[in-house]
Formats: structure tokens, sequence, C-alpha cells
């Protein structure tokens, strides 16, 4: 079988990538963390790569925007080869910084498979401030979203000051009728968060925490997944794993909900050859 | 041509930073403000034409979807107007980023004398603001006279078309570089321009100096370079290596210890010698596990097989106390440099934070450079931003309120690394500068800033300190260099390395110099933000993000290809030699000649005379209070208060998690809010192993003696450690002294003989702590002016000193996460008990503090004792017998009952009179009990089924069961002696109270 490549960006303030290279070597995938340098000058082509991950950070310190300098050099630079990616049927994910970098190159939301035009803005939390928080998120089964299949809800930490997702109301709309909303911000039921702090953790409008393409296949989100990837991630598992030990089980067997999202990934790449 | 492009929010929308500034202007100074919006303001000085200007505006500086900008000023209404932008020459890390992103996007490349800079402008509408809120606001809250400057404009003074009319904050110095000769023809000519240059010169090292420079040999060496008497780059380079905080002149002093009552004196020759230098090597020997220690910018331990970690920790005090944000930043950021310059370097993965701060709600006359409250806000901001854009989770830290940090603020930073243990085959915390290596300089540039950084932070505070040494970090140059030396270990081109911190070049060049015994440094290369600077200026500046790295010549051009591709930027600025000789140039001129072991010369110790007093010859006592009758009223009050209460504010505005190794977070229980004792992360997310990592801080034990404060400071620090699952054998410490001065002075520093007193036994305390307890000292650093001069009601100066200070931290090593502990009790049914005793040791506790008391008993470590009960629970914790754990601290048993309650969200029913009780210290009541702060204590919870196993493991030793948790109610239930019952509180009670003080931060 031929393997996965997942490419993981790096340089100019990214500082997820050691964590996201690794939950993509634990779902099957062989990660390279590479510079954007290395895009740009074309030393790296994206081409032999069928996943790319734009991941958390404070590319060029956010001064002036969230993931807007990242989304401009990409564009200006890797713009074409980005398209072909997308065209070519590969995936590309983006998380916190990455997520606001995907918006402001346009590659989400991607209505009508136009792919440069920003109509969505991640603008600053409610609350004023940066916030380091668990969320709980409850899944759009109807998305076609690659990268959620099989996962009803799912809990990650949100790390940002900037994460409230924003748009005119026609956007929004257009956004849950098509089923572009992946992931959005609810209580330990499941019960969408209906905008209350501290369960929608930034005042994202209709309580979104993550959105993909028309294909499914362009996903970005603000929590993050690739912080889950360990039993003891999660901010309940020792009262869990207390628990569960008294009727002899354990936790540590268990795959994540952090890891279930990026083994997708990889499944879906190797079952469809590219 | 100068443009200004300036940028806002759409009307519509919510502008949270104008949000932020009502509340704080309502909260803070009562002044009403009905609506404020900020304009962003980003002035471009250069060549680009309209178009250009245009195009940066429209696709770089605005989102379309939010935002709204123009190249003229944006028609926003307001009452009045605040602008507020940069001083010349500091740290403007929007500006640089904009340079890049127009460089990028638009192909321009920028001459040396263009520039960006950005500012702001805050439009307000308020019916009843007047002009001098106006200024309040703008001077206390919106800018600090160190770094920023501000405009006002009224809704009648605006011109719509020039507005804020901003100028670029362009530093010019118009001057032609040089160096000076400085006479020294007497020593008292000597002292007199240490004085002028604020060189801060020793008194006792003047004659040292003048002799070095006086003799034969010296002269007949220097006048091959055409130099005779020192040039003022070598009495730079002389003040800075034999500055207090580089030379630790304190603790290598000789202090002549005198005890009062008894009258017998003691010489002590070094303190850092004789109890922190000797224990360690000793222990260092004995422990397989310590790697490197006593050198490096950092210590280094073993974590597993393949990695070591590195950990050190610091303070930045001085600049704080000025500039919070400023001084927080640099502080947080610079010690990030610290464990990456330490032996190959190392990969950062995680950092904490202490804050000592005055009353934030203190409205006497005390006029300190920044009140408590914006001093805590801004020394919040600033470690957030430096740790958030560090991408290095910042996963522990406390705030302590002390009036005596009105004075002098504490700032503590620590940082972790973790690095492979070989290199290229070769141990990784091994390095050395070799004759031929060559002397890069990368990262950051050098200006100004920060210069006599060093100085100013070993003395007080007055009004006549250079407020030029405040810098702003740049976190994103960091990274982006932390990023790229990583890459240049791994492939083996880094040979030495080390940060600039303080001293600058001066520092970095002539520490990592001695190993090869010489270099030559052209100055003129160093790169710099602005020319006019002289030559002793590069040599000593501070300016931030920079690394001083050895890099053989044959592998130049691959480390400048790594550095390009990072956009990182790199000079070779000298080579090391082996000549002998500390040799400077600039333009081929020397300016500087000197013998590397000129340091070595003889330099006399500083001296100290210390006196003890006992707290019983110095009057104090135990207060008369009787027992209270209301026990829910007072648990309620202790909780509410400043050092009780909740900061989960502070820790979730601090990414904690990033790297994904985090497994016990600083915030546990059903809710996370709940302090935990200790965090633990996985540095290497492919091993189940952990690190533990915990702080401690009790300088109120100060007020009765340092010793004790020290003793009980790490005791604790060990405690939370074991209570996350720590291993008994394996706890590093770094020790963070922060004192105040100690140099007796009839007139200055009357009370110095006893401070250096309790700086003496607070050094013997921490020896005999860390044998008993078998701790190495992994790191440390101390700080030694924390005095501060504020002006009163009536124009006098009042000095305030804070209370003797020592931060520990302790990290273990845990060899399967999966056992880790938090302090939330799990389940309905299992029992509770408390693991050491409870004597009367209320004494500079904090319920003493409730009635202004210090009283007399302060709490004692018995080390045999404890240690005993300590094994047993490391024991109890690996083989899963307990379902939590929690280290009694701060406020006693009542107050970490109260935790572990809100923690597990459980009731719990509890019964005093059945606690391992000692009464060697006087009789104990229901206060005592449940306010003591003894030390050696744990609350644990486990299963019935464990419990004969457990009490096995703690037979014969202080552990009893008090009472066990239930879900048939939600309180915590308290019986005291007599069996009545004492404390009777709701789940929605404790959490109320503790959750109020500081309820409305988010």
């Amino acid at each position: 079988m031929k393997k996965v490549n997942a490419l993981i960006l790096t340089g100019f303030g990214l500082n997820c990538d050691e964590e996201t290279a690794h939950v993509f070597k634990i779902s099957g995938a062989i990660s390279h963390k590479v510079h954007i340098n290395e895009l740009v000058s074309g030393k790296v082509k994206l081409q032999d790569f069928q996943i790319l991950a734009f991941g958390g950070g404070f590319s060029w310190g956010d001064d002036h925007g969230a993931g807007v300098i990242q989304a401009l050099k990409m564009k200006n630079h890797i713009g074409k080869d980005l398209l072909s990616f997308v065209d070519e049927g590969k995936l590309i994910i983006g998380i916190c910084n990455g997520f606001q970098a995907l918006i402001n190159i346009g590659l989400l939301p991607g209505f009508d498979k136009d792919y440069t035009k920003r109509n969505v803005s991640i603008t600053y939390n409610d609350c004023g401030n940066f916030r380091n928080q668990w969320v709980h998120l409850t899944t759009n089964s109807k998305s076609p979203c690659i990268f959620t299949k099989g996962i009803d809800m799912a809990d990650y930490p949100v790390r940002h000051g900037e994460g409230k997702v924003i748009a005119n109301q026609a956007v929004i709309d257009r956004l849950l009728s098509e089923n572009q909303v992946v992931f959005q911000y609810a209580d330990d039921k499941g019960t969408l968060a209906k905008g209350a702090f501290p369960n929608n953790p930034n005042g994202s409008m209709a309580d979104i925490a993550g959105i993909c393409d028309p294909t499914g296949r362009i996903f970005g989100l603000m929590p993050h997944p690739e912080a889950y990837t360990h039993f003891t991630n999660h901010p309940d598992w020792s009262r869990k794993a207390e628990l569960l030990k008294r009727e002899g089980k354990s936790l540590e067997n268990e795959m994540t909900i952090g890891v279930r999202l990026f083994k997708n990934a990889v499944d879906y790449i190797k079952a469809a050859g590219l | 041509m100068t443009a200004c492009i300036e940028i806002a929010l759409k009307k519509e929308l919510r502008d949270a930073e104008g949000l932020s500034l009502i509340k704080k202007a309502g909260s803070y100074f009562g002044v009403t403000i009905q609506e404020a919006r900020c304009i962003h303001i980003v002035t471009i000085d250069s060549d680009l034409d309209e178009k250009a200007l245009e195009r940066a505006k429209d696709e770089i500086f605005t989102n379309p979807v939010t935002q709204v900008s123009g190249l003229k000023p944006l028609d926003i209404d307001f009452d009045w107007c605040i602008w507020v932008g940069f001083r010349p020459g500091v740290k403007d890390n929007p500006g640089a980023t904009a340079m890049e992103a127009i460089q990028d996007h638009l192909g321009k490349t920028f001459d040396p004398d263009e520039g960006i800079y950005t500012s702001k402008r805050y439009c307000l509408k308020g019916e009843t603001l007047v002009r001098e809120d106006v200024e309040k606001l703008a001077s206390e809250l919106l800018s600090n006279s160190i770094i920023h400057q501000f405009r006002i404009f009224s809704k009648e003074g605006w011109d719509k078309t020039r507005g804020a009319d901003v100028k670029p904050a362009k530093v010019i110095l118009d001057r032609t570089p040089c160096f000076q000769i400085i006479g020294i023809d007497s020593d008292e000519a000597l002292a007199k321009i240490s004085d002028e240059r604020n060189l801060a010169l020793n008194k006792k090292d003047i004659p040292v100096i003048r002799e070095y420079f006086l003799s034969n040999a010296v002269l007949e060496s220097r006048k091959t370079k055409n130099l005779s008497k020192p040039t003022d780059v070598e009495l730079e380079y002389i003040s800075q290596a034999r500055s207090d905080h580089c030379n630790h002149n304190t603790f290598r002093g000789i202090f002549r210890y005198k005890d009062a009552t008894t009258g017998e004196e003691v010489i002590e020759n070094s303190l850092f010698k004789t109890y922190i230098q000797e224990p360690t090597l000793r222990l260092k020997d004995k422990k397989d596990w310590v790697v490197s220690v006593l050198w490096d910018n950092a210590g280094i331990g073993r974590f597993d097989d393949h990695h070591n970690y590195v950990i050190t920790g610091e303070t930045h005090n001085s600049p704080s106390n000025m500039e919070a944000y400023g001084g927080a930043i640099t502080g947080i950021v610079g010690v990030y440099r610290d464990p990456m310059g330490t032996g190959l370097g190392s990969k950062l993965f995680m950092g904490s934070f202490g804050f000592c701060v005055g009353d934030v709600n203190y409205n006497g006359p005390l006029k300190p450079p920044l009140h408590p409250r914006r001093l805590l806000d801004g020394v919040i901001e600033g470690v957030k931003d430096g740790g958030n854009k560090s991408g290095v989770p910042t996963t522990f830290g406390q705030t302590l309120f002390n009036p005596g940090y009105m004075g002098k603020s504490l700032v503590f930073v620590t940082a972790l690394g973790i690095m492979p243990d070989q290199v290229k085959g070769k141990p990784s915390h091994e390095k050395r500068t070799n004759a031929g290596d060559l002397i890069i300089m990368s990262g950051g540039r050098v200006g100004k800033d920060g210069i006599h950084g060093v100085t100013a932070s070993s003395e007080s505070y007055s009004e006549n300190t250079p407020a030029g040494h405040v810098q702003i970090g740049d976190p994103y140059t960091q990274k982006k260099m932390h990023d790229f030396l990583l890459i240049c270990r791994d492939e083996g081109l880094i040979h030495y390395l080390t940060d600039n911190g303080g001293g600058g070049l001066s520092s970095s060049i002539g520490e990592s110099a001695r190993f090869s015994n010489g270099c030559v440094v052209d100055l003129d290369k160093v790169p710099l933000k602005y020319e006019g600077l002289d030559m002793w200026e590069i040599w000593v500046s501070e300016s931030q993000e920079r690394m001083t790295i050895a890099v053989k010549p044959e592998h130049l051009e691959r480390f400048m290809a790594l550095s390009a591709q990072h956009e990182v930027e790199s000079t070779v600025i000298g080579e090391y030699t082996d000549s002998g000789k500390l040799h400077i140039q600039y333009k081929g001129e020397t300016c500087a000649y000197v013998d590397m072991d000129l340091l070595d010369k003889g330099f006399p110790a500083w001296e100290f005379d210390a006196v003890w007093i006992f707290p019983e010859a110095r009057g104090f006592t135990e207060p008369v209070i009787s027992s209270p009758s209301d026990f829910n009223s007072l648990l309620l009050h202790m909780l509410s208060r400043p050092n009780i209460c909740s900061k989960e504010w502070i820790i979730r505005q601090y990414d904690h998690e990033v790297q994904g190794g985090s497994v016990i977070k600083p915030l546990s229980g059903v809710k996370t809010n709940i302090p935990s004792d200790a965090c633990v992360t996985r540095p290497v997310l492919s091993s189940k192993k952990g690190l533990a990592f915990s702080q401690s801080l009790l300088p109120w034990y100060s007020k009765i003696d340092a010793y004790h404060m020290m003793t009980c400071t790490i005791d604790e620090a060990v405690r939370r450690l074991l209570s996350v699952g720590g291993d008994f054998n394996h706890i590093g410490g770094v020790d963070n002294f922060c004192w105040p001065n100690i140099q007796f002075d009839s007139k200055k520093n009357p009370d110095g003989k006893f401070k250096a007193a309790q700086l003496v036994r607070a050094c013997r305390a921490l020896k005999e702590a860390c044998e008993k307890y078998e701790i190495p000292l992994l790191s440390g650093k101390d700080s030694m002016y924390v005095d501060g001069h504020l002006e009163g009601a009536f124009g006098e100066r009042i000095k305030v000193s804070a209370l003797e200070t020592v931060q520990f931290s302790a990290t273990s090593v845990i060899k399967d996460v999966a056992a880790c502990m938090t302090l939330d009790p799990k389940a309905s049914g299992d029992f509770v008990y408390v693991l050491g005793k409870t004597a009367n040791e209320l004494g500079a506790s904090e319920y003493y503090e409730i009635f202004d008391k210090i009283g007399l008993n302060v709490p004692q470590v018995d080390f045999e004792k404890f240690k005993v009960v300590y094994k047993a629970l490391q024991i109890a914790i690996e083989n899963r017998l307990l379902a939590s754990c929690h280290a009694i601290a701060r406020g006693g048993l009542g107050i970490h009952l109260s935790y572990m309650a809100m923690a597990g969200g459980l009731g719990m029913e509890l019964d005093l009179s059945a606690l391992p009780m000692d009464t060697t210290r006087g009789g104990l009541h229901n206060e005592t009990l449940l306010f003591s702060e003894s030390a050696g204590r744990f609350i644990v919870t486990l299963p019935p089924g464990n419990k004969p196993l457990f009490e096995k493991l703690f037979k014969g030793l202080p552990a009893s069961c008090i009472g066990n948790v239930t879900d048939q109610h939600d309180h915590l239930k308290i019986t005291g002696l007599d069996k009545k019952a004492v404390v009777d509180l709701s789940m929605n009670q404790l959490e109320t109270a503790f959750q109020k003080t500081f309820g409305d931060m988010i």
C-alpha cells in the first residue's frame, strides 16, 4: 500500500508542529515538518504529499490579524500549488492559527468551489482575552467532513484570543444549511451552547467551532484535536481512570477522539489510493 | 514620504479592546465612558507610492469581513480621542512584522532609514468625560511614559484631515561612534567616573582596576595596540562582569554572622560555596540522574535513556516594576533563552510564573512607580504574550499579595527544556570554544535599549534609576531563532552557544572566550537597529533575542543557509583565539585589549555584618485570641482572601497545553478550577514518562525566621511533587532568592545586619533541606535589592522592603504518567485520611494575618520524621491505592479540605478529633487544627477496599482516617474536638467565597 505523507508547516512563529507531526505519525502517516520557506523556495514540493496541515501558533506574531500574513505568503508563493492540491482530492486541515490562515486565504468556506474569497472572519473573543479551556463539541452528522466521520461528540481544548467566527448572516445561514458547519460548541450533553460563555468560549456565531469546504476535504477548526492524543491529556482523565479501575477497566488502550480525527484523514487517503 | 493607514473594526462589531478600556476606566478610576473604539495606525516611512500604499492597506492590513480602513483619518465620532505610540527606540514588534509583510507582498526592500511604526488611537464618547479624566486614562491606563508617548484631542481640537498627525518614531542619534580614554590618576577620579557613568563599580574594586592598568607589563602589552589608560569599553566590561547580577558578589561575600543572644560569631566565607555548591556536588556524585550543574546557563537532569531535561529560574523585578508589560515579557522571553543556550541547546517545553505584588486595592498615600493593580495587569499580560507566542506552555504559577512588594514587585519566570542526550554521538551537555571558531551573533539587532540593565537591577529603585533599561521582548523573533538553532544543533553545527542576557555581548563573549582563552571581536560588524551607538554601548547593550554561537569555519556556509531559510539574522562578528586577550576592535582600531584572566585578579570579596536576634528576643509572642464561635463565616472569609482565593482568570490566559504533553494541568477538579499541587508534562510524546514540576512561596514565615521560611518552602514544594506522583528519589531544585538590601548603613539601611543574618539562616536551611531530602540544586539565582523608596503624602520618601522571599521550584521524573494523582476526591464512600501531625503552628499564618498578628510558632520541618511518611506515600501512589492526594499548604487544613471538596464536587464528613496531633508546641483547639500551617501534611482519599493495605503501609506513622466522601449531600461538614459541628457549608457557599474576590476577571 502507498504511504500517506503528511506535511506539517513550520516556521515564522507556528508552534504546534511537534504534536501535529506526532498525531499523524500515530495515525499511520509519515509526518514531515516543513518550513514555509522550503515550500516557497521550491525545495519541497507540495505535490509530494497527500495531507497538508496548517497548525496552531502565532504566525508573524499575529500582529496584523491572526493568520493574515501567513495567508498572504502562502497565497503569493504557492497559491496555485494549493489549488491543485485541492483539485487532486487531497486533504487540508487548519487548526487554530491554521484555521485563521485557511479563512484568510479563502480555502474556507470555499462556496461554489471558489477557494480565494474571504467571506468569513475569525476575530477577538467576546471575553476580551486569550483563553485556554476544554470545550465540548457536537458534530454535524450530515457534514461531508472527512475528518469527523464517526465522531458524534468531542472534547478538545481551545487556546486562543481570536476564535470568534463571524460573517454576515447569509454566509452563516449558508454554512449551516449546506452542512459546512462541522463542529459546534455545546454542553457536556451535546446541547448547543447558544452563545453562552464559557461553553461557547469566544462568542462565535451559531456556536461555530469548525467548518469544512463543500467537498469535506478542507477542514478548519479553532479547538486543538492534536492536543488530545494521549488519554492523560483530558482534564477529567484521572477521575475517569479511577472510576473505571473500580470496574476492572482502564482508559489506557482507548484511542482518543483526538487521534481518531487524524486517523480518519489518513484512512481516507489510504482508501482513495492517492 | 510618511503615510498613515488607519484600521478599525466595522461599526456594528464588538470592539473588545474598547470594552476592556470602558471596564477598567470604570472599576479603576470611576470614570464613565459610554463608547470606546480603537483605531490601529500603521505609519509607513518609505518611498512607497500611493498605489502600493493602497495595496498594502487593502491586501495586508484590512480584513474585508470585519474592518474598515483608510489612508486618511477614519471619521469615527468621539468626545475625546487619545493617541498612544511608542517612544523612539522602543521595540515595535507589529512594526517589524508589517515590514516583513510588505517586503514579501509588494517586493519592497526597505532602506535603513525607512521604517514602519504602529500606534493606536482611542475614540471615547462620554457625556461626563473631562480632560482631566482623559489624561488619567492616557497616562495611567493606556500608556507608560517610559516607553510610550500620548496626545489628547478634544472634539473641538480635532482636524479631520490631519488626524493624529503621527510622525515616525525614528531614532536619530546623529553622532559618530567613538570610544573614550578614562583617566585613572587616583581612586577618587575613577570613583567619580563610576558615578557619572553609572558604572556602579564597587569601591574596593577600584584600586584593583587601577593597579592592573597601571602595571608595567599591562602598559607594555597595551602599547602594541596603541592603548594606555583604560577605555570606556574596558571599564564597562569590568563593570558588567563585577556586577552583583553577573558575579553574585553577595552570595560569594564574607559574612560576619553574630548571634545577638549568645554573642557567638561565625565567619561565613561564601554562602554559595558552603550552602549551594558543596552539597550539590556531593549529591551529584550520589545521584546518577544529575547530568550538569553549576556552570552552564541552566542545570541538566536525566529524563530517560535518550533525553535530558534542562531547568532554570529567573526574576525580572526592576524593569517590571517600572514597565510591567515590557518587564514581564522580556523576563519570560529572556529566561527561555537560558535552556536554549544550555549545553548545545534544548527545546523549550514548559514555563512557569510567580508574581508577588502589593495590595491591588491599595488606596493609601504611597506612590509606587505603578499601582499594584496596574502592575499586576501588566505582568500578567507580559507573561501571556511572551509565553503563548513562544509556543511554550505555561503550566504552573502563583500570585501572591503582600504590602512589602509595593516597594518592588517580584516577577519570577522559570523555564524547562528537553534535549537528546547525544548530538552526533557526543554528549549534548558539553560544549567549549576553540581558537579559530567563528563568533556568530544570531537573532535580534543591537540598540540602545537595555543598556545598564544589569547594574540597575543591582541597585534599589530610586528616582534616579535610568529607565532606558526597560525593553519589550519579541517572542516572534526568538521563536524563529529557537527553531533554527535546534536544527543547527542536530546537524552538529554548534560547538558552543549561550544567550545574550544581562551584560549583552560583554558577558556572552567574555565568558565563552574563557574556554579558548581569547577572542577578537569586530564591533563594527554587529548589526544595529540604528546608527550612532558608541562602541561600549554595542558591547554592553542588552537588546533581546540574541544568541552568541561558536561555529567552525567549515560549517559557516551551511549555518548561514539555514539562518537565511529561517529568516533569522546571523553575523560573524569575530573569532575565538588562544591569545589570552580579550581584544575588541572597531573598523580595525583597538578599543579594548585586556587579559582574559583580568577578572580573576584578586578582586576583593564583598563583606557584610550579620546580626541574628531570635524572635523571642525581638519581642514576638503568640497573640491572645479566643476560639471563634462562627467557623462557617471564618472559613468563607479565609477562602475569599486574595492569597487563598481563585486566580483562575490568570491561569486561563496562559496556554498551558501547547506541545501536547499535558498530564496534570494547573487547574484540577470537576470544574477544572482548583489549583493543582503541581503540574505534569510529557516532554517526549512517544514516552509514558512525565516531568512533574512544583513551586512554593512562603515569604510570610520570614517575619519570624527566614530559616523556617526556607525549610517550609522546600518541604511544601516536595510535598506538592509527591502529591501528583513524584519520585522522592529524584527531586531537582531551583532556588530563586529575592532579598532586601543587606548591606548595613546606619542611615540608609539600619536593619541591614538583621536582613543579612536572615540570608545566612536561609542558606543554612537550604543546605539542610537539600541534604536531608537529597535535592541537588540544578539552578538558582538571586536578586538582592528588593526595596523601594516611595513617595508619601507629604513629599517624603519612605523605604518599603519586601519580605525575604525564596521561590523554590522542584522537578521529578515520573515513570508512568498513568499513576499520576489529582486532588479531587472521586467517589462517594471513599475514606479521607490526613498524613502528618498538626501542631500549634499558627505563627505568620494566614489565620493570624486576618487579625494583623504575627505570633511566634512558625511551622518547623522535621526532615527525618517526614521522610518516612513521604516514602510510604510514594509507595501508596505507585501501587494505585489512592484516589486523590493533596498537600496541605497556606491556610491549613480547613482551606485545603475546602479545595478538595470543591474539586471533587462531592460532600465530605470529617472529624477533627481524629487528626494526628502533636501537642509539643502547645494546646490544640479547633482553630489551630483547621488553620495551623504545620509542614509535612497531606490529605488523601482511598476506596474502602484499599484500607487494609494502606493502613499496613502506614503502620506506626502519623496517618488517620478523619472521615469520608459522600454523595448524600454536597456539604463540607466538619466536627470539632468535642464532636460538635464546627463547619457545615454547601458547595455553593464555598465556591462563591472562593470565586468572588476576582470573580469578574476573565
